[in-house]
């Protein structure tokens, strides 16, 4: 059961980093407390791990074989990337953390299932191009209710409070059912006793103290850094990274809030004008998207050549 | 429903505010309008002291609405929005105040030749400021279009402007001593920054509209 701590350490990683995604927009723009968006994100994570996050898990067992040994060396790996970037305010891929170690160490030991990394590879791509799409479509359909249904200032600021509370919690939900296959998809099929709800649900309650003890810094990255969002346009970016990700988790590949969310935020900034957007820190989210993969997988590959 | 619950007290004591605004420009109206018909200080005295006194009213009820926007949970962008449009609305009752203010304290006599352009520029005002209410009131009910009452406050605004200019003209082409004829470009440029301080508020109603456009 050793190596379960590899899995607790990367869970926590991915809560740190990985909630912004969700509650990021709303509590940066002071909509929400972050004490009540953790709870909140807490409670939803683990109840989408539980109930829908075993067919990530599934995926992720598939792509290589794994001992007690190189579980360790994947999990810490991935972890130990995860917690750099997030030290860096950068919010990236645990999902291209886990996968880059994974990969990493098939490489090491020649031992890959390359269909299965293809077919990750190019969910991730579809990732942000998708969570583009649906904010977009989002954005357009509620302006036109915005701009047609006479209401007051204060209704529509009611109307969106309660819609961010809403799809913060589903994409709470989504990020628990799609991510925790990153946490402990590893070990499926390691322990014996150890079903993969159980992994669920531990690694769901890994993710939720990562997010109610790390995640803060991260959030207010990805509220307020790329460009700046009202409620409205927090409302449109969480919603369109929620179904993004839920999607991803009913194919069962676990795929990257993160590049969901600031997908969603470029579709909003391509409606409302590039100008607004901040293309310095969209330059460096990219960077950190294309070493998390690269950094995972020497640090694996490398801790197999040495352990 | 605690939500809806604080929504309503708010937009009622907006409302409130909104009325106790038009209330005192009623009071302004009339009095101005009396002291061009009959200028005796002593009939006069009640009239301004109308004014006086709605304009404190308005101003607690503004305190009031204060008080309960930093208790009551709003979203943070829309209570500096509303408070800074209390805060810009303030200024005309309180410029009101000020016109009746001058002409009490400095004694300026309106000539009759000069009323009627004077009781004119009091009514462009007085429109300016009700195209005000007007679109402060949208903002609680239909905020989108808020911004049309807007482009009646600024139509009215540069009127009031062409009819200050009119009025200083005439008189200082007239016969008076210096001394009036500065008084009274002083009183109808009081006047006349009315319907500037309706323009600053309506500003405000613009630009929070224009946060919330999609």
């Amino acid at each position: 059961m050793l190596p379960l701590t590899g899995g607790l350490y990367l869970g926590w990683a991915l809560g740190a980093n990985d909630a912004a995604n969700v509650f990021g927009t709303a509590v940066a723009s002071r909509i929400i407390t972050f004490r009540k968006a953790g709870i909140l994100c807490s409670v939803s994570i683990i109840l989408g791990a539980m109930l829908q996050g075993t067919a990530g898990i599934h995926t992720l067992s598939g792509l290589t074989e794994q001992t007690a040994r190189t579980l360790i060396i994947v999990s810490v790996s991935a972890a130990f990337t995860v917690t750099l970037m997030t030290m860096k305010s950068l919010p990236i891929s645990t999902s291209q953390a886990i996968v880059g170690a994974i990969a990493g160490l098939g490489l090491a030991t020649d031992n890959m299932h390359w269909a299965g990394l293809i077919k990750v590879i190019a969910c991730w791509i579809a990732t942000p191009i998708g969570a583009m799409f649906f904010s977009c479509i989002i954005y357009k359909l509620l302006s036109v209710l915005i701009k047609y249904i006479p209401m007051s200032i204060l209704t529509r600021d009611k109307i969106l409070w309660g819609g961010l509370l809403v799809v913060g919690t589903y994409g709470s939900y989504a990020l628990g059912a799609n991510n925790v296959a990153n946490a402990t998809g590893i070990f499926s099929g390691q322990f014996a006793g150890v079903s993969d709800g159980q992994l669920a649900l531990f690694g769901g309650i890994a993710i939720a103290i990562g997010v109610l003890t790390y995640s803060k810094r991260i959030m207010m990255t990805v509220g307020s850094g790329i460009m700046p969002l009202d409620a409205f346009t927090a409302f449109t970016a969480v919603a369109s990274m929620a179904v993004t990700v839920h999607i991803f988790a009913v194919i069962g590949v676990p795929v990257s809030t993160s590049q969901a969310i600031v997908g969603s935020i470029i579709g909003i900034g391509l409606i409302r004008g590039t100008h607004a957007i901040k293309f310095g820190v969209l330059r460096n989210i990219m960077i950190g998207w294309l070493l998390t993969p690269v950094i995972s997988l020497i640090l694996a590959a490398a801790g197999y050549a040495i352990l | 429903m605690f939500f809806a619950n604080k929504q309503k007290k708010i937009e009622t004591q907006i409302a409130q505010y909104n009325e106790q605004i038009s209330t005192c420009l009623d009071k302004f109206r009339q009095a101005i309008g009396q002291y061009c018909k009959n200028p005796d200080r002593d009939a006069i005295k009640s009239r301004f002291d109308d004014v006086h006194k709605s304009e404190s009213l308005a101003d607690d009820i503004r305190r009031d609405i204060e008080v309960m926007m930093y208790s009551k949970s709003l979203f943070p962008e829309s209570r500096g929005d509303i408070l800074g449009l209390l805060e810009a609305m303030d200024k005309v009752p309180n410029q009101t105040e000020a016109v009746v203010h001058m002409i009490w304290n400095q004694r300026i006599s309106i000539p009759k030749e000069l009323s009627s352009e004077v009781l004119g520029l009091v009514e462009v005002c007085c429109r300016c400021v009700e195209a005000l209410l007007e679109a402060a009131g949208k903002l609680f009910t239909n905020f989108t279009n808020a911004t049309v009452a807007v482009g009646k406050i600024d139509e009215l605004e540069s009127e009031a402007d062409r009819v200050e200019a009119a009025i200083i003209e005439k008189i200082f082409s007239g016969q008076m001593d210096s001394i009036d004829k500065i008084l009274l470009r002083d009183m109808v440029k009081s006047i006349s920054a009315i319907s500037d301080r309706a323009e600053n508020a309506g500003d405000r109603i613009r630009i929070t509209v224009a946060k919330r456009s999609v």
